[in-house]
């Protein structure tokens, strides 16, 4: 049987070591292989796609065009092929990203992403915090329910549709969490720093949708 | 809700975790990785790790100890020490560092915190300050509390704020090591004047300590000694704050 073929999107702005790692435990002994996207790829070439973001918006959207993958994963989106995005991976598939500048972002799932408005709150939103699942599904599961995972952003999706969102969390306002068009999950949080429930979700990720 | 983070920070020589005052009478607490995993898994919140002995030759042990610490911990790794240029930030986010703190090479050239937050983003650059009270001020110290600097502690606050620092790491000189709480007065003066999450360092001695931390609104409260000597564990002091109705990971 021929091996599936999981992409890892390096967006040259962060590490991704951690990812790596985890996805590497996840699929030693199955057949699954990992491979790092960092140019042109050919969107039939793969079965699932995740993109690590750090930084900033506009910054990830430039990279990946500087670097070449911007119009291979428009490509591999359009055809609904799965997508994990986490934190900036998952901003840019908003309509816009509102830091620094505005930036066009891959209108995958509708909103802008802005900063969190309050004054009160202490910004970036870094640390441990639950989520709310909204709607079950192949790798959200209900006992994900009000478990912890590890949030450092400063901007927010926002006007998302409901239909869009499996979860919630709360900082000074309920702020989609977990989001998902077809195939397409975005996760605001890093479930690669999350421990067993960050590496849970991964792994529901990875052999389960 | 956003949860309190608790933080064991990891003084490592090489490989191995070491205990001492400004360098004296160092002591060998264990070996690194083996220490970061048990953290990781007993529900420490993020793991805080300094080199505090960052000479040349040592440099490249603490790097590849980085690296094996990264591969056995699935939390942020928070690395400092010895950090004077943005190609050392760059270094230890490759061996696997989640953050980096920077502290005298801060204060030295400011500029290296907008460079590093520019080219990494201002979540993983975190400023570490030492500071302590001297002529009625707080004034920022280096070298492990052996200089005095001219900057006066809310002002520097502000200015790495502003310069694209992410967090702020903060150890008080006057209540580091001594094991009598945290240094609550400064901590407040930084917390009410800077928007920005802040982690409380230095002096936590007892579980009363790291609740009284908690009502300074620092967001991360770091603690050494009472982990690494086993007088309690990270459930022990998280279960005394849920107790307390401290919002915590359990």
């Amino acid at each position: 049987m021929k091996k599936k073929v999981i992409g890892l999107i390096d967006g040259q702005s962060g590490n991704i070591g951690s990812i790596t790692k985890a996805i590497k435990d996840i699929i030693s002994g199955r057949d699954y292989q990992l491979r790092i996207i960092n140019g042109k790829f050919n969107p039939l070439n793969f079965n699932k796609i995740v993109l690590p973001g750090q930084g900033a918006y506009a910054t990830l959207i430039s990279n990946l065009k500087k670097f070449k993958i911007y119009d291979s994963l428009e490509q591999y989106l359009k055809n609904d092929s799965s997508y994990l995005g986490i934190c900036v991976g998952m901003q840019i598939l908003s309509d816009r990203g509102y830091e620094d500048k505005i930036t066009k972002g891959l209108g995958i799932i509708k909103g802008d992403v802005k900063k969190f408005n309050n004054k009160k709150l202490i910004i970036p939103h870094m640390g441990w915090n639950s989520v709310q699942i909204k709607k079950e599904d192949l790798i959200v599961r209900k006992n994900f329910d009000r478990n912890d995972f590890y949030f450092v952003h400063s901007y927010t999706f926002q006007n998302t549709n409901k239909s869009d969102i499996l979860a919630t969390t709360y900082y000074g306002k309920n702020f989609p969490s977990i989001v998902k068009n077809g195939n397409i999950y975005g996760v605001q949080f890093h479930p690669e720093k999350s421990h067993k429930h960050g590496l849970n979700l991964i792994k529901n990720y990875i052999l389960k949708s | 809700m956003l949860k309190t983070r608790i933080i064991p920070c990891l003084d490592i020589i090489k490989n191995k975790v070491v205990k001492g005052v400004n360098f004296k009478n160092i002591k060998v607490m264990g070996n690194a990785v083996e220490m970061a995993k048990k953290y990781s898994s007993t529900g420490a919140d993020e793991l805080c790790m300094l080199d505090i002995n960052a000479s040349y030759q040592n440099r490249k042990t603490f790097i590849k100890t980085v690296e094996a610490i990264a591969k056995v911990v699935n939390i942020p790794l928070t690395v400092g020490g010895g950090i004077s240029e943005i190609n050392d930030i760059t270094d230890l986010l490759n061996a696997g560092a989640d953050k980096v703190s920077i502290n005298s090479a801060a204060v030295k050239n400011p500029k290296l915190i907008r460079q590093a937050s520019l080219k990494h983003g201002s979540q993983c650059i975190v400023v570490a300050i030492d500071a302590k009270r001297y002529e009625k001020q707080m004034k920022v110290v280096i070298k492990g509390g052996r200089e005095i600097t001219n900057k006066e502690l809310v002002s520097w606050a502000k200015r790495v704020h502003q310069l694209g620092a992410g967090e702020i790491l903060l150890t008080s000189m006057d209540t580091d090591g001594v094991q009598k709480g945290f240094d609550s007065a400064m901590l407040k003066k930084v917390t009410s004047n800077v928007n920005l999450p802040i982690i409380a360092s230095g002096g936590v001695g007892s579980l009363e300590h790291f609740y009284l931390g908690y009502l300074t609104k620092s967001t991360g409260l770091l603690a050494a000694s009472v982990f690494h000597s086993g007088r309690y564990t990270i459930n022990t002091v998280k279960k005394f704050l849920d107790k307390k109705g401290v919002p915590v990971r359990l």
